[in-house]
């Protein structure tokens, strides 16, 4: 009798153990890093969340800055952190890109991660100044007529911005010159002064100059049409059906989380992006909040690591 | 426009509005004196506040941090060689041998004034003639920048104090420090040791280990280090007649430069001030006093970055285009309070616009009045003996670098810097070249290969577009003045000859 107790107790101590942790997570406080500047867009998208997660964990939120490297730093210090679910990184459509742009990066782009969830998607604008082309279609025409003459301003060499715009290219037949600037507002700011014909951005940098006239927003990257700008069409119904880049804002963590914190988390996500005043302020920043499963997103960056592979083939940019 | 002024004027003499803009000075000219931590940590830090205020009231308190950091920076620079932001290196040059001299409380009342006419002409400019400064700035483009920092180079080659030739080479030295990370044309990296260092050395580890640190190793290296002379009764806080009438000119030549690079987007406070002080000396009739604490050599440069934080602001309030690093955050905060900043931001909300434009007026009073009294204060500071003062800023200097972008990479590099700086003044290389070099270098060849890229590598662009010409057209004119003066230099000693 005694000795099946003993033989039991294992068991018992094994099933009553994630019990423990499910009861006791979190007792200490969590980090959400990001691998960009205190007070980009990463940042405040990280802040959002952490205060709202933390009043559901009943555990501060505190957010950290790692910057450097297009965000691959974080990200290499994340994965190697402790998968005890107290370390979440926040991801951005940039994670995709790297792993299909450098050579070597110190961390697994899919398998180095537990994902969580997704935060919110955005599109890109395409946009000229304004009265200068009708219409999308005017614009490709008009590129296709002088091969080598348009140019596209983009935010840095191997940023989304820049693969949308050489995926334009790729698609269409159209043959732009693509300029690097450092950073979207550098960009634009070459716009107005006519120094390039058009730019490829996120809302938050057009809408502004949209709205006071400056700029004519030509299409939207989205497959479909984006609810924010239900009369800008997109790239697919005018010159590239099919053509669909959405970037994003997601919450993994590193590669081991277990399976009942990770939900955890998932739900805090979840329950956070539900709330009105959250839904705002990422709408705010351009973007529409939606989680996901982490199945789903792990699916859609495996998605975009092919085709930003693709493009960067197919358009020729070194690899670093 | 003075209606509109005075509209901004009622907004912010509000008791609550006031409160927060002098928070926000304060807390500027605090983090401008300790060293490294610049105003995007604190502006960063203090972002999550503004989700509780309203847009015009975080922007006022925001750009406090921005321009009052501009104050304060001078301070540490003058006292202890240590720029507490990258703009103020320049004013170690002439700062600190001044206090060396027992002159400290001179060197920060006029530090102290010229930030004050800086900021208030940078002001004036902002509420005068934000339209037409945005034109201009618009019409730079690629080439433009790119002529500008050749001319930039050719005016300032004479701002190291020893020989030509050490501080041609520092020049360099500076810009090959500036390549490293990824090249912005390409996205290769160059010398690349680490991931951290893809995204380039940090001007301010750079800055602070090449003042600094480097002037903290030398202190400690000498048995007894010499305590500077201390002046701390008002009549030597005072510029004689003579001085002070001596520094009219500098401070207005500073301020007009200051103005016209801050309000350059990518160009900014730190480039104003090397170009201020690099014109001053150049076209001084006693270019010997420089470097030994020179009035005007010290009034200029802190005229220019003041003015330059200020009309910083045009292309972010004209345009919605942040000119920099700190401009982004601030736009930042504007975003999150539901407000997209455009070229409509005058028209749609008035309010805030020359509310924020006005608390610059008040912020700037505000600066010159707490600065002042503080004077005597922060000379008392050369008291405390060295040993003692050593550890506390060493420790500062590392948070501050760390806290820039988390990154223990930083902190090394430094120390690092530290050393290198020392042996450097040992062998009497001068760091002034050195941060030239590193900041307007990359800009050359990111602007140089942005043109080639843009005119199909056409080199008559730099001559047919009329700003880039006339850009041309003035380094041409200094080379033959430099050559003239050479030549004429050489001519003499023949002709005394009998």
């Amino acid at each position: 009798m005694f000795k099946k107790l003993l033989a039991a107790l294992p068991l018992t101590l094994a099933l009553a153990l994630p019990a423990a942790a499910q009861d006791t997570f979190p007792d200490h406080s969590l980090r959400i890093v990001h691998g960009f500047g205190a007070g980009g867009n990463a940042d405040t998208v990280s802040r959002i969340l952490a205060e709202e997660m933390s009043k559901g964990l009943g555990q501060p939120v505190v957010v950290e800055s790692r910057p450097g490297a297009g965000g691959t730093v974080a990200s290499g210090y994340v994965t190697k952190q402790d998968p005890d679910g107290y370390t979440m990184q926040l991801m951005v459509g940039g994670h995709a890109v790297a792993a299909a742009l450098y050579n070597q990066l110190p961390y697994e782009s899919v398998d180095g991660y537990t994902f969580i969830s997704t935060l919110g998607q955005f599109p890109f604008f395409i946009a000229a100044r304004s009265g200068e082309y009708e219409s999308i279609n005017a614009l490709i025409e008009a590129a296709k007529a002088a091969p080598g003459t348009l140019k596209i301003g983009h935010s840095g060499v191997g940023s989304t911005q820049h693969l949308t715009g050489e995926l334009l290219d790729l698609r269409t037949g159209a043959k732009f010159i693509h300029v690097p600037y450092k950073g979207g507002a550098a960009a634009s700011t070459a716009l107005m002064g006519g120094e390039v014909d058009v730019i490829i951005d996120t809302g938050t940098v057009i809408r502004g100059q949209a709205e006071a006239g400056v700029y004519d927003i030509l299409a939207a990257t989205s497959e479909n049409r984006w609810p924010d700008s239900p009369d800008v069409p997109t790239v697919s119904e005018t010159v590239s059906p099919g053509f669909d880049v959405v970037s994003w804002t997601a919450i993994g963590m590193p590669a081991g989380v277990p399976d009942d914190i990770a939900g955890r988390i998932r739900g805090e996500v979840h329950k956070a992006l539900e709330l009105p005043e959250v839904q705002e302020k990422i709408g705010d920043l351009g973007a529409k909040a939606g989680g996901s499963s982490g199945e789903e997103l792990k699916a859609l960056i495996e998605g975009q690591i092919a085709v930003w592979t693709d493009v960067i083939d197919s358009a020729g940019i070194d690899k670093r | 426009m003075i209606d509109q002024f005075l509209l901004g004027l009622s907004v912010v003499l509000q008791p609550e509005i006031l409160m927060y803009a002098f928070i926000g000075v304060f807390i500027g000219q605090l983090i401008g004196v300790l060293p490294g931590i610049g105003a995007i940590t604190a502006i960063s830090l203090l972002l999550p506040v503004t989700f509780y205020l309203d847009a015009t009231t975080s922007m006022i308190m925001l750009a406090g941090i921005y321009y009052g950091s501009q104050y304060g920076g001078s301070i540490a620079s003058i006292l202890l060689n240590l720029p507490g932001t990258p703009s103020s290196v320049v004013t170690c040059l002439e700062g600190y041998p001044l206090a060396q001299r027992g002159r400290a409380g001179l060197a920060l009342f006029v530090a102290a004034c010229s930030s004050f006419v800086g900021g208030i002409v940078g002001v004036a400019i902002l509420v005068l003639a934000a339209i037409p400064m945005t034109i201009i700035a618009l019409r730079f483009g690629a080439p433009e920048y790119a002529m500008l920092v050749i001319l930039g180079l050719l005016a300032a080659s004479l701002i190291g104090t020893g020989s030509q030739i050490r501080s041609f080479a520092m020049v360099l030295l500076g810009i090959a420090l500036g390549l490293v990370g990824a090249d912005a044309t390409t996205g290769y990296y160059r010398f690349v040791a680490m991931p951290e260092m893809a995204d380039g050395i940090s001007l301010v580890s750079l800055a602070m280990g090449l003042f600094g640190v480097s002037e903290i190793i030398r202190n400690a290296s000498r048995r007894s280090p010499p305590g500077p002379a201390l002046s701390i009764t008002m009549r030597d806080v005072f510029p004689t007649r003579a001085e002070a009438r001596s520094l009219v000119l500098p401070i207005v030549r500073g301020s007009g430069i200051g103005s016209f690079f801050g309000a350059l987007p990518g160009t900014g406070a730190a480039i104003a001030s090397f170009m201020a002080y690099a014109m001053e000396r150049r076209f001084s009739r006693t270019p010997e006093k420089f470097g030994k604490g020179h009035l005007p050599g010290l009034a200029a440069p802190e005229s220019a970055n003041n003015a330059a934080a200020q009309t910083g602001f045009i292309p972010t309030l004209t345009l919605g285009i942040p000119g920099d690093a700190v401009m982004a955050l601030i736009i930042g905060a504007l975003i999150l309070n539901g407000i997209i900043p455009g070229p409509r931001l005058a028209v749609d909300q008035p309010e805030l616009f020359w509310g924020v434009i006005a608390s610059f007026f008040v912020g700037n009073i505000i600066l010159l009045l707490i600065n002042i009294p503080l004077i005597k204060l922060w000379v008392l500071l050369l008291r405390v003996p060295y040993q003692k003062l050593y550890p506390v800023i060493i420790v500062m200097i590392c948070v501050g670098v760390y806290s820039h972008r988390t990154s223990i990479t930083d902190v090394v590099l430094t120390l690092a810097f530290g050393v290198l700086g020392y042996l450097m003044k040992n062998y009497r290389f001068e760091p002034a070249p050195v941060m030239l070099g590193f900041v307007l270098g990359p800009l050359l060849e990111d602007n140089f290969r942005r043109t080639m890229l843009l005119y199909g590598g056409d080199f008559t662009i730099f001559l047919t577009r009329p700003i880039s010409a006339m850009l041309v057209a003035c380094s041409a004119v200094l080379i033959v003045l430099a050559l003239w003066s050479g030549i004429s230099a050489m001519r003499k000693p023949v002709h005394s000859t009998p």
